[in-house]
Formats: C-alpha cells, sequence, structure tokens
C-alpha cells in the first residue's frame, strides 16, 4: 500500500509532464503559454504538499502567493508579446520569428 | 483520502482537454477549470490563502487575459495548421510516463514521506508575510511595476506632436536618399 504522500507527488509529476509536452511539441505560442500555466501549477501545488510534508504550511502558502503574482505578471507579458508579434508578422507560429536571429 | 484523489484525476483529465483540444477557446476554459481544481487540492491541503488566491486570480484574471487575446487573433486559428498528430499522442506518452514516474518516481518519495517532520514555530500567514519574509514584498513590487513597464515599452503610444512628426518624416527622407 503506497503513502498518500507519494501519491499525490505522483499526480503532480503527471501535471508536469503534460505542460512539458504540450511546451515541446505545439509551435502555438499560445498554447506554449498553456503548457507553461500548466507547469507552473503543477510547481505551485509541489510547494505546498512541501510545506505539509514539513509541517510547515504557512510558509509555503506565503511563498504560493508570491509565485502566483510573478505567474500572471509572465502570463500578461506573454500574451503582450504574442499580440505585438501577431500584428507585426501576421501569424502566432513560433518558427516566423526567426527574424530575429539577425 | 478519496476526495482528494479524485480532484487530482479531474485535474490531470481537464490539463489533457486544455492541450488536445482544437479551438483556443475550450482550451482556454478548460484552464480555467484546472485552476479550479487546483484550488480545491489546495483547501484539501488546509492552505486557504494560496487556494483563495489561485481561484481569484488564476481562474480569473488569467482567464480573461487568454480570452481577449484569444479575441485579438480570431483569424488566426484558421491559417495555422499543426499536425494534430503530435497532439493525439498525448494520452500515450502520458501512459508511458505514468508507468515511468510509478517506478521511479513513487518509490523516492515513499522513502522521503519518512522524513522527520521540522519542529519549528508555525507562525500565523500574516506574521510571515509582513515581518519574516517582509523583503519578499520589496520583490514582488519590483516585478509587478517590471511588468508595466514591459507592456508599457511594447505597446508605445502613437506620436501625436505634429513637430515630432515633421522629425520622423525628415528622418525617412534622409534615409531614403
Amino acid at each position: 500500500m503506497t503513502n498518500i504522500f507519494s501519491l499525490d507527488w505522483y499526480f503532480i509529476s503527471l501535471l508536469f509532464f503534460i505542460g512539458l509536452y504540450c511546451m515541446l511539441v505545439s509551435r502555438n505560442m499560445l498554447r506554449q503559454i498553456i503548457g507553461l500555466e500548466i507547469m507552473s501549477k503543477s510547481c505551485l501545488l509541489a510547494i505546498i504538499l512541501s510545506g505539509v510534508a514539513t509541517n510547515n504550511v504557512n510558509l509555503a502558502q506565503a511563498i504560493a502567493i508570491t509565485m502566483i503574482l510573478i505567474e500572471v505578471v509572465v502570463v500578461a507579458i506573454g500574451l503582450s508579446v504574442l499580440i505585438k508579434a501577431y500584428r507585426i508578422t501576421g501569424s502566432i507560429d513560433l518558427w516566423k520569428l526567426s527574424k530575429l536571429k539577425g | 483520502m478519496t476526495y482528494h484523489l479524485t480532484l487530482f484525476v479531474i485535474v490531470i483529465i481537464l490539463a489533457v482537454i486544455a492541450v488536445m483540444a482544437k479551438n483556443m477557446l475550450f482550451s482556454a476554459i478548460a484552464l480555467a477549470l484546472v485552476s479550479i481544481g487546483v484550488s480545491l487540492i489546495l483547501f484539501t491541503f488546509g492552505s486557504p490563502w494560496a487556494a483563495v488566491f489561485e481561484l481569484s486570480v488564476c481562474a480569473g484574471l488569467i482567464t480573461v487575459l487568454f480570452i481577449s487575446a484569444i479575441s485579438l487573433i480570431q483569424k488566426e486559428e484558421k491559417f495555422l495548421n499543426e499536425s494534430r498528430i503530435r497532439f493525439m499522442l498525448l494520452p500515450l506518452a502520458l501512459i508511458i510516463a505514468a508507468i515511468a514516474s510509478w517506478i521511479y518516481i513513487v518509490p523516492f518519495f515513499e522513502s522521503l514521506s519518512k522524513y522527520p517532520h521540522l519542529n519549528i514555530h508555525n507562525y500565523p500567514l500574516g506574521q510571515i508575510i509582513w515581518k519574516n519574509r517582509v523583503f519578499d514584498l520589496i520583490g514582488q513590487i519590483c516585478i509587478l511595476a517590471a511588468g508595466v513597464f514591459a507592456i508599457k515599452s511594447i505597446f508605445p503610444r502613437p506620436v501625436r506632436d505634429t513637430r515630432a512628426k515633421d522629425l520622423l518624416k525628415g528622418a525617412e527622407k534622409v534615409n531614403n536618399k
């Protein structure tokens, strides 16, 4: 019989894998940001779970709040870069950003 | 315990739907549902503040941002044709990852679960945020300011000053010559 703690980590690793797969496979910039979101959610769960495991939930909550704020700023900047790239290149394909190579 | 694990399974299924959905709007709504599921899991972990932040910010604000971005690039959906086969392979890859992590990750964390709990003072959240980790607040303010400046530099104001326009035209003429 496996422990509930290790089962939680098992599901968190699966959630992280889904986000990573999405980021690896897709060329769509919006889908990349969705993959990043899923990965950051699994990291958030991991932080809280480690806080629960070491009997220090409140410190983990304080760090989780900081992390949520960083996540929002990253998503907002990512989406604004996406819209700007769409206006310039007319596409949300990542491969069309190769003009930045110089 | 069953409620807890059921929530985890639901979150993973919703994440798979968010990745595999062809319609981006549907994908964004599935991501919001993932956020709601994660916040319910955080409630079961006994961390209500993080859950409330997750529910209000990630399920609310980020979904609004996503939907507004999708509505701005609505036409693009018709001409970015990605091959769907890679997305259809996700369940297969997920099953392989599940088997591998059952073999490698579960025994590792099984050994970690016997880790002794720290006997530190479990201060209330307010004291941790405002006294123990007050330096984090400076970092948060810096990140917010950086975000605002980044968005302002990405979308600059159009030039309205006639003199500046004349200068720009002159510069273009010089460049053309």
